[in-house]
């Protein structure tokens, strides 16, 4: 598929639709859709937004590339004035008091915000199940999850919802929605778009992540969203990705994939047979692929679901009642935090928030967090060597297609098994992108930390290749 | 007060208990063969000195104020209400 935000800012700019006609068109499409990815419809603001466009045009005046583009945001985003309420009970009437640096840059471009969408609760899933708006329905099959936990993004860009969504990404949460649902998601490398104003989940592993139909388009609001910011001092200045780079392909030598990942008893059998096949198309395009050794998925897993508990158990605290949330009022202070937190957390935060300060806590945090800190180390460093041989590693997105909703809630650890593809790459903070092709739930591209410009020309090879 | 505190006052959530299937992701870890027990924190991220933010106080817009306030949990003629302070 051609770029969307190239088409309609010729059709903006050739008069050939108003953007208050488009804005309104999604706003209805979005209120009248059943798949449950609304929070939050930011009718007015939107159309405010899309009246100044016009008035733009119709003066004569130029408009920027994104200037009238409606997109979706992950309701765990600020906003300035809109609610942002990671879908819990405990921040359902929570405002936004400023902006997140991520969406500015793109309200400075002109993009115009018509949803706070759907998602787990805090980040906390993988299938958008763990929300008080409902389970996100899948746009293909709508008895299926959506995925998660950006699973309302994903949902809403796979049904032109929207022109393209900002999930976020801590272990999978873009890419593995977007594998559901068809469609392109990006998990930048770490640091190179701005935290600031993402709701920490666990935060060495967040991400801010573009989720939209083709290569190009998420080009494009990768570089309006990055750069090095004051406000999140993990980030870095990056180079911006030309068009015309990603497009040129001849530079990709060598492709490496997981062989315990396809050789996994865990892994459906078409998926597995899909992969390989796709192996040997690239194999024939004269691309040199290798076969690479890597740590077991329940090791990825379980190293990744350590440290996340841990961070998110340290991040969520603050969530109090007090200083942030619906408050539960009880007899004295101590009291009115616990109640707070019992009965306006979800079934699945609070089993994250125990597990983080279980590992946490005397006599455990050696042998269990501190072990999982040396274990990324070792991932990272298995993944530096990986990156001397190979330009690419390929994988499956997940290793099944997605459950169907109620199934994931009533088994949180084959839940948790079905990140097993996407956690390894985001403690090794990789750049790496689900491609809607090759596999009912995609394929998986990643490259070596900073390479995303690599990452997205090989999406734009395997458009051609698959 | 114990010097053991349970996972449900370190939680601040009433009744926590570890769970069964959380409890399994930890048992891998602890029978996981390291050559290293000890992170190496090479991969921290960590900031230059000559790079941290300036220490200065930023004035937040009145906009930003009042939604600061409206998100009071409980507010009474502008301040913020808390609960009866922690019994020493």
């Amino acid at each position: 598929m051609e770029s969307q935000i190239q088409q309609i800012h010729r059709q903006l700019v050739d008069k050939e639709i108003s953007c208050v006609d488009l804005i309104q068109e999604k706003l209805s499409a979005l209120k009248e859709n059943t798949y449950n990815t609304v929070n939050t419809l930011l009718t007015e603001l939107a159309l405010e937004k899309a009246a100044k466009v016009d008035a733009k045009i119709a003066n004569g005046d130029t408009i920027g590339l994104l200037e009238g583009v409606p997109f979706g945001i992950k309701d765990v985003y600020m906003l300035q004035g809109t609610y942002a309420t990671a879908s819990s009970d405990l921040l359902k009437k929570y405002k936004s008091a400023y902006t997140a640096t991520a969406i500015q840059k793109l309200l400075d471009a002109g993009a115009i915000p018509i949803v706070k969408e759907n998602c787990d609760s805090f980040g906390h899933g993988s299938s958008s199940e763990n929300t008080i708006f409902g389970a996100v329905k899948n746009a293909i099959n709508p008895e299926l999850v959506g995925g998660g936990s950006s699973g309302g993004s994903a949902v809403n860009v796979a049904k032109d919802h929207t022109v393209f969504s900002i999930g976020g990404d801590t272990g999978g949460s873009v890419r593995q929605p977007a594998g559901y649902n068809n469609v392109y998601g990006l998990k930048p490398t770490y640091g190179r778009i701005s935290r600031y104003g993402l709701m920490a989940y666990a935060s060495s592993t967040d991400c801010v992540g573009p989720i939209a139909k083709s290569p190009e388009d998420i080009r494009i609001v990768l570089n309006t969203m990055s750069g090095k910011d004051p406000k999140d001092q993990t980030t870095y200045s990056s180079e911006a990705i030309s068009q015309d780079s990603i497009l040129n392909t001849v530079n990709i030598k060598t492709v490496g994939y997981f062989k315990n990942f396809i050789e996994s008893e865990a892994i459906d059998a078409t998926i597995k047979s899909d992969f390989l096949a796709s192996i040997e198309k690239i194999k024939a395009k004269g691309i040199q692929v290798k076969e690479l050794d890597f740590f077991k998925s329940d090791i990825l897993v379980s190293t990744y679901y350590t440290l996340a508990m841990a961070e998110t158990a340290s991040n969520l605290s603050r969530l109090d009642g007090t200083n942030y949330g619906d408050r539960v009022d009880d007899k004295d202070l101590k009291e009115s935090y616990a109640v707070t937190r019992s009965e306006k957390f979800s079934e699945e935060t609070k089993r994250r928030i125990v597990g983080g300060n279980q590992v946490l806590s005397q006599g455990f945090s050696d042998e269990i967090y501190l072990k999982g800190l040396a274990l990324r180390d070792a991932i990272s460093e298995n993944f530096e060597k990986d990156f001397g041989d190979v330009d690419i590693i390929l994988s499956p997105v997940t290793p099944n297609t997605p459950p169907k909703i109620g199934d994931s809630l009533k088994d949180p650890l084959t839940m948790y098994l079905s990140d097993a593809y996407t956690v390894g790459f985001s403690l090794g903070q990789l750049p790496t992108l689900t491609v809607p092709q090759g596999t009912e739930t995609g394929l998986q591209v990643t490259a070596a930390k900073n390479n995303d410009e690599l990452v997205l020309k090989f999406a734009n090879f395997l458009k051609d290749t698959i | 007060m114990s010097k053991i505190m349970t996972v449900d006052v370190l939680s601040s959530i009433k009744g926590a208990q570890p769970s069964e299937a959380v409890s399994k992701l930890f048992d891998v870890i602890k029978n996981a063969q390291t050559t290293n027990n000890t992170p190496s924190n090479n991969h921290n991220n960590c900031v230059s000195l000559n790079h941290l933010r300036a220490d200065e106080v930023i004035e937040s817009s009145a906009l930003e104020k009042q939604i600061i306030k409206d998100n009071f949990p409980k507010e009474k003629n502008g301040y913020l209400v808390v609960s009866k302070v922690i019994d020493a």
